[in-house]
């Protein structure tokens, strides 16, 4: 039997009341569940960080979070940061300094950094290499990632 | 060429905001029905009989549809080779070969289930050294390989585990050693990596009663993926819907076909249902292509000037299981064997060798990262023992206009020379900084390694409104073809940017096109759409002329209106020229506008069989790399301090993006040079994951410096040449030869861990 | 993947019970671990005993007793931690050292070492800084001294139905210099090759190193030969860590290479932190 949990939270702002699979990760939870499929899949054991959300603010590897931890929680992923249609500064900075290239760890990637400049508003190159350094981008946009966030952080 | 306004310029992406709001579609997103969900039970032996295999406790468990197994895919696969099962028929021949598959209404059903299937092997003794396997007397990974079905310029050995032995001869070796004064001769190695792209593969398949087979897949190459599975599974082409999705990382384990086939047999024996199957993050390393692991022997004869005189090159490739793709790599190598330098007496032989490893196949560079690791390091050997600076053998070796290629092509718009000195001034070449401080150099060269007969094309159709939609055939990966074909179809049509609209492809409307690999899209797609673009432009000056009454050679277009040169007053909106435009009588002109090119090489022939002589090359993209390193001579720690690299792109048309690519192609060489290696054991794959396999992150990133270099490739769109694999392929020697110069160590082998840093130290003392 | 049944805990008692109704259950926390292993199939619950949201064992103060660290504490908590990074240097770097930064978001110390890997980054950092290890079962508290509480690869001394409470780095702190220096292979997100903790107490010297050994292990022949035998030749007094240690080759490194770098990354922290 599967066994499901009732779980309130919220995410990207929206209060929601769901059930959620005892086992179920938190990133089958938001992609399957939730739909909302901006947050990837990339190693299922937190070294790729594709799957970074933030919960609480704080940014987490969605695969090693299970779905029921979301219990009182707030949950945002990268659909919930951009508002009413208008990019976050951040968002725009990544494509003004060409920061990714496939797209796919970017999410995770933005998640992320957005995480860094709410707790350091001004990071250095060091400051960003360390938030950062679970974020795999095997296409190598790091040097763009960087210049994005410290142009985002100029703003 | 003075004026162009879209080419040249570094535009923001195309698919940007997509990207970076999470609305990106990559294809895990979009599959969409019921769904049968895929899980494969594997070998766990690397060579040997299946005695036994029994699916029935599976095949009743609950959730499951149907449990497949070889004999299920009774045809074989392959690009070049058809070697492939897509399930072990009768036997298996590496470790995580699918022996039988489970689709079920949950993936936890077919996860169950696999554990249910019962097989029992009679081990064979393994292939694991390809050097081992060559010899007569190996035991044979394929006892049937000259029954294959291949492509004529691929040469198997029959009755041996070589299934290409390429073949090249320039000039007379014999009489290039004896002109020389002294002769090198070293062994190099290179070992296997994986692409490891984010994404991993997927695909899904759905089947319509009607016979129509859609299959949705991460695939670099759409039109090959219809072109194999056709064959394959005995359908019709037009039967054969292939959808692409933004492609989160391909490198070209994505290329040829993947695995698409898997899935097929089950979804058309259910109906209506999409049938998914997704590798995880083990599968995809252990399961799919992955770079050939490459022993290699050079000698060079050099005259005490520091001109080489001779090159005899042996290449032992680890082909792995299957090589339905790696024996191109191998004769790509063989071809290009000389690397960028113009060395008059070659003879090169490359071999490809099945083993019961994991399956070989193209990786970025497609087998020049392997071949010119053994070139560059040669280099480095031969300055030191003339006691020459190594940037100076390159410049007075390297090629430039008129050389010839070790295939004897001649090779044109060459400036090698300024790629090197680029680079070299950046990291203030010849100036030592510190004890442990070293600086190295090397230079690369590739051709797109396609069949001479690889085509594109695109159908450029235009809106009423005067807007574009461009279709084509090839993938956006990452590496920016959506935005730079934009941009050529936007300079052709002389149409703004904002007005062209282009998607990836989807194989029932987007037009052929042969693969989306060896960097060749923007010089063949992109002279597609060029061709395509002027063919609409030519069609709406023909149907204005009609409609003013203006001979065609007197328009011009700017973008919103056709005028007359001779009278500014008398002219037409592109909305009336577009909208199926009729005279002020009503009578029609002409219907909807729809521009098609297509491209196929004309420059290109077939190799002489015992020569390898001929014209290989579609254009010959140059570039280096160098590279400043501090290492711990304690630790064997390498801390790269600077990076530079250049490539000749021809004409970039989007330089952002060309650079973008350039740090890129840095990060994946730097990663390959310092960390990645896949380890085997006796077919036993030990670094599955990213725990153990570790690749680059941020903080392994060093300041990086690119340059473009501009030497128009005459026939290109614009002048422009293909950049993708290119700028990955001088970082390993560039570091090696950095971190030898530091520490006066010698290494014929990457990756440098620190371990093996450590050990050349040891060597040494 | 078998399917399992899942508790948040309000207090102790029903961490306790739950662990004590399913002989397969497993206490989370950062479950950073945990979810890898589950999906490796390591561990095969079928009881989740979710305990981070205990008051008790969020606990991280300063008192007279020393530096505690309940077991529901994260490992960026801690590395950020003031008196963890005055007073616990080598901790601090080894805390901090662990994963990527939103791993160390989720992961707590107790997890780390009740993990029980010998390559885990606070384990030597611990024993350099005599740290004690509280344990707390339905029936009775009992403490130890790290070295009694790691037994060998994935074992450690806590029993059935037991939990780790807290970690205490006791008062009085060593008077000097401490540090944690880390080999591996890229330098980024990776486990250690070989780890060293150094702390200078007061002139004495206490090392230990992980990744050596099926246990972090002390390295009490090159303590004895600067404590006892007064040794000022720091890399002299390295060499004998050769007698702690018995490493093994795996992916990150050959037994002979880590016998070199334990060595190398030994006479670095003794410069580091007993003077030149």
């Amino acid at each position: 039997m599967t066994k499901k949990v009732t779980i309130n939270f919220t995410v990207n702002g929206d209060r929601e009341t769901r059930e959620a699979v005892v086992g179920q990760t938190l990133l089958k939870f938001i992609r399957e569940d939730l739909h909302l499929t901006g947050t990837k899949e990339g190693c299922e054991i937190g070294e790729c960080g594709a799957c970074t959300v933030l919960l609480d603010g704080k940014p987490v590897n969605s695969c090693l979070v299970l779905a029921v931890e979301l219990e009182g929680k707030e949950l945002v992923t990268i659909e919930g940061l951009s508002k009413n249609g208008e990019l976050d500064k951040l968002q725009h900075a990544f494509i003004d300094k060409f920061a990714f290239q496939c797209g796919y760890c970017t999410p995770g990637m933005i998640m992320a950094s957005k995480a860094l400049l709410d707790r350091n508003p001004n990071p250095t190159d060091e400051d960003i290499n360390e938030a950062l350094s679970g974020n795999l981008c095997r296409c190598g946009a790091y040097q763009e990632i960087r210049e994005a966030i410290k142009a985002s952080a100029k703003q | 060429m003075a004026d162009l306004k879209y080419v040249g310029t570094s535009v923001l992406r195309k698919d940007a905001v997509d990207k970076v709001t999470g609305a990106a579609e990559f294809i895990d997103d979009r599959f969409l029905g019921p769904l049968l969900y895929v899980k494969m039970k594997k070998s766990t032996i690397p060579h040997g009989k299946i005695k036994k295999l029994d699916v029935s406790k599976a095949q009743a468990h609950p959730g499951v549809k149907i449990v497949m197994t070889g004999k299920d895919y009774p045809n074989k696969i392959g690009l070049y080779l058809v070697d492939r099962d897509f399930v072990a028929v009768d036997k298996v021949r590496f470790i995580g070969e699918p022996v039988a598959i489970v689709a079920a209404t949950s993936e936890r059903a077919a996860l169950e289930a696999v554990e249910l299937i019962d097989v029992e092997y009679d081990e064979l003794p393994g292939v694991f050294d390809p050097r081992e396997g060559m010899k007569p007397g190996s035991p044979l990974v394929h006892d049937d390989l000259e029954a294959y079905e291949r492509v004529p310029i691929f040469y198997p050995v029959p009755g041996t585990n070589i299934s290409n032995h390429f073949k090249l001869r320039k000039g007379d070796v014999e009489k290039g050693f004896a002109e020389a004064d002294l002769v090198i001769e070293r062994d190099y190695y290179v070992p296997q990596m994986q692409h490891v792209p984010i994404e991993t593969h997927k695909a899904a398949a759905h089947w319509s009663p009607g016979g129509k087979l859609t299959v949705w897949s991460t695939a670099q190459s759409p039109n090959v993926v219809r072109q194999l599975l056709a064959k394959a599974f005995g359908l019709p082409m037009h039967n054969i819907r292939v959808i692409s999705s933004y492609i989160g990382g391909g490198f070209g384990c994505k290329a040829g076909a993947s695995i698409e086939g898997l899935a097929i047999p089950i979804a058309i024996k259910f109906p209506g249902y999409v049938v998914k199957i997704v590798f995880n993050r083990e599968e995809d390393m252990q399961g799919t292509f992955m770079r050939q692991g490459l022993y290699s022997n050079l000698k060079t004869g050099v005259r005490n000037d520091g001109r080489i005189t001779a090159l005899e090159y042996k290449m032992v490739w680890d082909g792995g299981a299957y090589t339905e793709y790696g024996v191109n790599i191998v004769r790509a190598a063989g071809y290009s064997s000389t690397g960028a330098y113009d060395i008059p007496n070659v003879k090169t032989d490359s071999y490809c060798v099945y083993t019961n490893n994991s399956i070989g196949g193209p990786v970025r560079g497609f087998g020049m990262c392997e071949m010119q690791w053994g070139i560059e390091r040669q280099i480095e050997a031969i300055a030191k023992e003339l006691n020459m600076d190594p940037l100076e053998v390159r410049l007075l070796n390297g090629m430039k206009e008129g050389s010839t290629s070790a295939a004897g092509q001649v090779v044109h718009h060459v400036a090698y020379d300024k790629c090197l000195q680029v680079v070299a001034d950046k990291i203030g070449w010849g100036k030592k900084e510190g004890k442990f401080r070293g600086k190295g150099i090397a230079g690369l060269v590739k051709c797109p390694a396609q069949p001479s007969n690889a085509a594109s094309s695109a159908i450029i159709r235009i809106n009423e409104d005067g807007s574009a939609h461009v279709m084509i055939g090839a993938t956006e990966m990452g590496q920016g073809m959506l935005t730079a074909i934009s941009q050529i179809a936007a300079e052709g049509l002389n149409i703004p940017l904002e007005k062209i609209d282009i998607k990836v492809p989807d194989t029932d409307f987007t037009p052929y096109e042969w693969q989306s690999v060896g960097s060749r899209v923007t010089y063949t797609c992109g002279t597609a759409v060029k061709r395509a673009a002027e063919d609409a432009l030519g069609q709406i000056y023909t149907v204005a002329s009609n409609l003013l009454e203006v001979p065609k050679g007197d328009l011009t277009f700017d973008g919103k209106m056709i005028y007359s040169t001779k009278d500014k007053n008398i002219k037409a909106t592109i909305r009336e020229v577009t909208d199926s435009c009729k005279k002020c009588t009503g009578e029609g002109i002409a219907g909807p506008i729809i521009g098609r090119g297509s491209f196929v090489p004309t420059n290109m022939t077939n190799l002489d069989p015992e020569t390898g002589q001929g014209n290989p090359g579609l254009f010959y993209c140059f570039g280096a790399t160098a590279v400043e390193v501090e290492v711990d001579p304690e630790t064997g720690v390498i801390t790269v301090l600077q990076l530079a690299s250049s490539i000749d792109a021809g004409k970039a048309i989007n330089p952002q993006l060309c650079h973008v690519q350039l740090h890129g192609g840095a990060i994946m060489g730097l990663s390959t040079a310092l960390y990645e290696e896949v380890k085997f054991d006796k077919g036993v794959m030990l670094n599955r994951n990213f725990t153990d396999y570790k690749i680059a992150a941020i903080d392994n990133t060093p300041h990086l410096d690119s340059f473009i270099i501009e030497t128009p490739e005459v026939n290109g769109p614009y002048g422009a040449r293909g950049i993708g694999e290119q700028p990955m392929i001088g970082v390993a020697p560039a570091i090696a030869n950095a971190v030898c110069d530091a520490l006066d160590i010698d290494v014929n082998t990457f990756p440098l861990t620190p371990e093996r840093v450590w050990q050349a130290i040891k060597a040494k003392q | 993947m078998l399917s399992y049944d899942y508790v948040k805990c309000s207090d102790l008692k029903q961490a306790f019970d739950a662990l004590k109704a399913n002989e397969h259950a497993f206490p989370l926390a950062g479950g950073t671990d945990l979810m890898v292993g589950m999906r490796g199939g390591k561990f095969v619950p079928r009881l989740l005993v979710d305990i981070k949201g205990l008051e008790e064992l969020k606990v991280l103060k300063e008192d007279s007793a020393g530096i505690t660290i309940g077991s529901a504490v994260t490992l960026n908590q801690i590395a950020l931690f003031e008196p963890v990074v005055k007073n616990a240097a080598p901790l601090a770097a080894g805390a901090h050292s662990v994963g990527s930064y939103p791993i160390r978001n989720r992961a707590t110390l107790a997890g780390n070492l009740c993990n029980a890997s010998p390559a885990a980054d606070t384990a030597a950092p611990l024993y350099s800084l005599g740290a004690i290890i509280n344990l707390v079962g339905p029936d009775q508290q009992r403490s130890m001294p790290i070295e009694e509480f790691f037994l060998g690869p994935g074992k450690t001394a806590l029993q059935k139905g037991e939990l780790v409470h807290s970690i205490l780095i006791p008062k009085p702190y060593p008077a000097g210099k401490g540090v944690y220096i880390k080999a591996s292979r890229t330098g980024s997100v990776d486990l250690s090759t070989v780890g060293v903790a150094v702390q200078n107490w007061g002139g004495k010297v206490r090392i230990a190193v992980g990744a050596v050994a099926p246990t972090p292990v002390r390295a009490l022949a090159v303590e004895k030969a600067v404590n006892e035998g007064g040794e000022k030749d720091w890399a002299r007094a390295a060499k004998q860590v050769h007698d702690d240690i018995s490493p093994i080759t795996d992916l990150r490194g050959s037994r002979e290479y880590r016998y070199h770098i334990a060595e190398v990354l030994v006479r670095r922290g003794l410069e580091q932190t007993m003077g030149v």
